[in-house]
């Protein structure tokens, strides 16, 4: 006897649990602010300024980009406020006023609304925003020389730049612990290991971010960077090291799992995670630039329409 | 949330941080201290980060040590200021990069402390 049922399908939406656009975008925010605020209490007063513009400028970015374009304002539903949170994790906490309004601009206008808006975006705004600011005033973004001015307990010289420049036992220079509780040079929100990583398993909890871009991402940094350090452990730092420096963390829970630029099916998920986490350490440890997470998210962003053509098998025959 | 109140908060939440950030940026920002902490020299051969506040508080370098002309009663600090980017012919004045490295290597090796090679300074890619 045939299963009746098994052909049965009912049409779209299949599942509504009441989670709106804004819903989404403050929850995001709300999980970004457990790794915000500690880098808030480290690099003070710039850091609250530098976060604040991100945010008014990005949201009035879209509220100007709407008006021109003669639409109803779509910054309700909070992604540009989200986009510019993220943005601003990822800047030294001493950016210029002008380059922090210049990088909400690309990751808004440039990188969302010209593609249609929410949904229609290729890449991953606020990374695509960053590279661009990278590219663009590559010393404005060296944590090394924009941080010059704070006096810590700890060692205030960006853990990739010495490991990538002056050997890999100066990874030793920073204790797990110390990556962990934000005791490193880098972005506002990208310094406090544990910020993100609590952060970013409330958002995989909620279903916010898929388990297996997260997962996935980190996994490929794991095993990359631990084939790296076991073929030569002078030149290449180790694993842990990897996951807990850079934007690594930042990127494998707020940039990797950006909806409209990253995989829906499941094998594509894992490959483009994968994939993800180990051109970062390529890049780290064989390009010209020191951190390559951004550009890694960039690069799978842009296999992301290839990635998920690996489809399951429909049901039946036509 | 009705789209409008939606819109509302957005709009006050922008209107609010703007106002924050413009603080931030002005009023509240702080002073950069009299003293460096650190200093970061771009060069071709890769950024130098040079320990300004390690050097003058633990190793105990006088700043004369290094801002030689003080001692002539001259209160320049800017190495940049006489140094520039090429070799002055008129006075014989040292190109910045030239006095940078005869002071750095030139003080660590009379001292046998601190690094004399090139990579040990220079963030050069190994």
């Amino acid at each position: 006897m045939t299963d009746s049922t098994k052909l049965i399908v009912s049409h779209a939406p299949f599942y509504r649990d009441a989670c709106t656009v804004m819903k989404r975008s403050y929850l995001i925010m709300a999980a970004a602010l457990v790794a915000i605020i500690p880098g808030l209490l480290i690099f003070g007063i710039p850091a609250v300024g530098v976060c604040a513009l991100a945010v008014a400028s990005a949201i009035l970015w879209e509220l100007t980009a709407n008006t021109l374009m003669k639409q109803t304002p779509t910054i309700g539903d909070g992604n540009a406020a989200m986009i510019g949170l993220i943005l601003a994790m990822l800047l030294p906490a001493t950016a210029p006023w002008w380059m922090v309004i210049t990088g909400t601009f690309v990751a808004v206008i440039m990188s969302k609304t010209v593609f249609g808006g929410i949904g229609g975006n290729p890449f991953c705004p606020p990374a695509l925003s960053a590279a661009v600011l990278m590219i663009s005033w590559p010393h404005l973004m060296n944590f090394n020389g924009m941080l010059v001015n704070y006096d810590m307990a700890w060692s205030m010289v960006d853990p990739l730049i010495n490991a990538k420049f002056f050997g890999a036992e100066t990874a030793d220079l920073y204790t797990t612990t110390d990556l962990l509780m934000g005791h490193q040079a880098g972005g506002i929100g990208a310094v406090c290991g544990a910020g993100l990583i609590i952060g970013g398993i409330f958002l995989m909890v909620r279903g916010i971010n898929r388990w297996e871009i997260c997962l996935s991402f980190l996994s490929g940094i794991f095993t990359s960077a631990l084939l790296f350090h076991m073929s030569n452990p002078d030149l290449y730092a180790g694993p842990i090291f990897h996951l807990l420096t850079g934007y690594t963390l930042v990127a494998a829970f707020f940039l990797a799992t950006e909806d409209a630029s990253s995989p829906v099916n499941t094998i594509p998920m894992l490959i483009y995670g994968f994939g993800g986490g180990m051109l970062t350490v390529l890049i780290r440890n064989k390009g010209a630039w020191v951190d390559g997470a951004l550009f890694a998210v960039l690069l799978m962003n842009l296999a992301n329409p290839i990635l998920d053509m690996i489809r399951p098998k429909a049901l039946g025959k036509v | 949330m009705r789209p409008e109140n939606e819109r509302k908060l957005a709009v006050i939440l922008g209107l609010v941080l703007l106002a924050v950030a413009a603080l931030c940026y002005t009023a509240l920002k702080p002073e950069a201290s009299e003293e460096p902490i650190r200093m970061l020299f771009r060069g071709s051969a890769g950024d130098v980060l040079f320990t300004h506040q390690v050097h003058t508080g633990d190793y105990d370098v006088d700043c004369a040590s290094c801002h030689h002309n003080l001692d002539d009663g001259d209160e320049v600090y800017n190495c940049s200021e006489c140094h520039e980017a090429e070799a002055s012919q008129d006075d014989d004045m040292m190109s910045r990069t030239d006095a940078m490295h005869a002071q750095c290597i030139g003080c660590h090796e009379e001292m046998g402390a601190g690094p004399a090679e090139c990579a040990a300074c220079h963030a050069t890619p190994k």
